[in-house]
């Protein structure tokens, strides 16, 4: 069953120890997805969406749940799952060149320069080889960040709001981007962002996550044809269901503190 | 842009001249005695003398020598304990409140201790350099590695970077910078360190002669040395300065921005 997904989580759930106080972080997580899909996760900040995707790179354990990457118990990273963080995370000391190449091991060094050539050229930075993260804008730094992400040839791409700190133009450019990648690489990609537009945009499907605890309340299949399309009303459709969910779930939110405020 | 430069530096000079517009103002009117304040000329003549006897280069090499050998120990232990205690929270704990007490006495009060321990030669002016230098060295190396964000640890966890990788890596390049302001720090530390011991106590050395010529009541070799041992430290100073942005050539581009 597990074998024909790339990705496989069932009821996965965590909890966080915050001072000594235990806390419910994701709740029955069960997400299969397939071999060169694209995934969005959308919901509040602080809904565990974050901690879903690096449970499933392995950069946070988890107890209770099966979480598996190409039919293989996730226990730790591996070199077929790239990340790309928040904030770029490219190493300062590093030039760019460097940083692409932070996760090559063991390869000869044309053949490491031709790769990051290759990725470089591909995200639109070629002629910044020798340049500094501090050198580069937000928007290039992302870039870069991305180049790093896709150097090592993964098979699967999580990536957590990457774009959240981009101006609207930037973004639309990157998201673009990302896309065009994705078509052309085949990357299975899963990415976790607050911006509904870019979530019905990207996503193949749209996995919808409520907060505290994190639980997935919808998976919805995207039409290709209407989400490419922003100023549709099949787009729209889409962007109210997707509202009506946060709608309604802060209402809830809203009557629980009153409560407890009246307690 | 020039322009900007030029009066840069002479705001700069403004209080040096007045230094020595008051110096020659108390000298030339005779009402301070010589044996207290020699004239510019007089020093200047005997800084000329000292050169040409040979004896300030004598007396200069003999503390460099001191502060070379104090140094290097204050870098090889004050680097090698930091990175330890950086990486191990719990050498840390163990290490830190002792350090912490050590720091607070001031390196004159050692003198007498480790006068009496290691004698008035070289071995106890290595000693008090050592006993200088290192806290700053260490200190700063700590701060440097323990405050690696721990963003930068996981990019290295997510590409699976072995312990000694992700120490090379993220680790010392992080704290690099921090390193070489401890390192500069050290030395100002050491060459301040070997005038004390000297003076104090020594038969050789920059501050044996200091302290030798107020014996002699000469304020003028007093002055000179004085000048030589603040030249001194700058030169080293800005030498290390020089160096050291060999080292961290990213944080050329960030200043620049």
């Amino acid at each position: 069953m597990s074998k024909e997904f790339i990705i496989n989580v069932e009821h996965l759930n965590k909890t966080f120890n915050v001072n000594k106080k235990e806390m419910e972080v994701l709740h029955d997580i069960t997400l299969q997805i397939k071999k060169g899909e694209f995934i969005t996760i959308v919901g509040h900040s602080g809904c565990g969406k974050s901690t879903l995707l690096k449970i499933m790179c392995g950069l946070v354990e988890y107890e209770d749940g099966i979480v598996e990457r190409n039919g293989h118990k996730v226990d730790g990273p591996g070199p077929n799952c790239g990340m790309v963080f928040q904030e770029h995370r490219l190493l300062p000391w590093l030039k760019i060149k460097d940083n692409v190449a932070f996760g090559l091991k063991g390869m000869p060094k044309e053949e490491k320069d031709s790769v990051v050539k290759r990725h470089l050229e591909m995200v639109g930075l070629d002629g910044f080889e020798n340049s500094y993260p501090s050198q580069l804008s937000g928007g290039m730094s992302q870039r870069a960040a991305i180049a790093r992400g896709l150097a090592n040839n993964p098979t699967i791409l999580l990536l957590d709001e990457p774009f959240g700190a981009l101006d609207a133009l930037t973004k639309i450019q990157m998201q673009n981007e990302i896309l065009r990648i994705q078509k052309n690489e085949k990357t299975t990609m899963v990415m976790v962002t607050h911006d509904i537009e870019e979530a019905i945009y990207l996503g193949d499907r749209i996995v919808v996550m409520s907060a505290r605890p994190g639980e997935i309340k919808d998976i919805i299949q995207v039409d290709p044809y209407v989400s490419k399309k922003r100023n549709s009303a099949g787009f729209a459709a889409y962007k109210k269901r997707i509202y009506d969910y946060f709608f309604e779930d802060t209402e809830q939110k809203y009557q629980q503190d009153i409560n407890e405020l009246a307690i | 842009m020039k322009v900007e430069k030029v009066k840069q530096i002479a705001m700069g000079m403004i209080i040096p001249a007045l230094i020595v517009l008051l110096w020659l103002g108390a000298t030339f009117s005779g009402s301070v005695p010589e044996s207290i304040l020699p004239g510019i000329p007089k020093v200047g003549k005997s800084f000329i003398n000292m050169i040409k006897a040979g004896q300030l280069g004598n007396d200069l090499f003999v503390s460099l020598m001191r502060v070379i050998k104090g140094y290097l120990v204050s870098v090889l232990l004050g680097v090698t304990l930091g990175t330890l205690m950086g990486m191990s929270p719990n050498l840390k704990r163990m290490f830190l409140p002792v350090i912490t007490v050590i720091r607070q006495i001031p390196i004159i009060a050692w003198i007498p201790l480790i006068i009496l321990w290691a004698g008035i030669g070289a071995a106890s002016k290595v000693i008090i350099i050592v006993i200088a230098a290192v806290f700053p060295i260490l200190v700063n190396t700590l701060s440097g590695i323990s405050e690696t964000s721990e963003r930068y640890v996981e990019v290295a966890k997510l590409y699976r970077l072995s312990k000694w990788q992700t120490f090379i890596k993220v680790y010392l390049p992080h704290a690099l910078p921090q390193i070489l302001v401890g390192l500069k720090l050290g030395l100002g530390v050491s060459w301040m360190a070997v005038v004390a011991a000297e003076l104090i106590a020594s038969t050789s050395g920059i501050g044996y002669r200091m302290s030798d010529a107020r014996s002699l009541m000469q304020s003028d070799v007093v002055i000179v040395c004085m000048i030589v041992i603040g030249a001194l430290g700058i030169i080293m100073d800005k030498g290390l300065s020089v160096i050291f942005s060999l080292f961290t050539p990213w944080q050329k581009v960030e200043a620049k921005k």
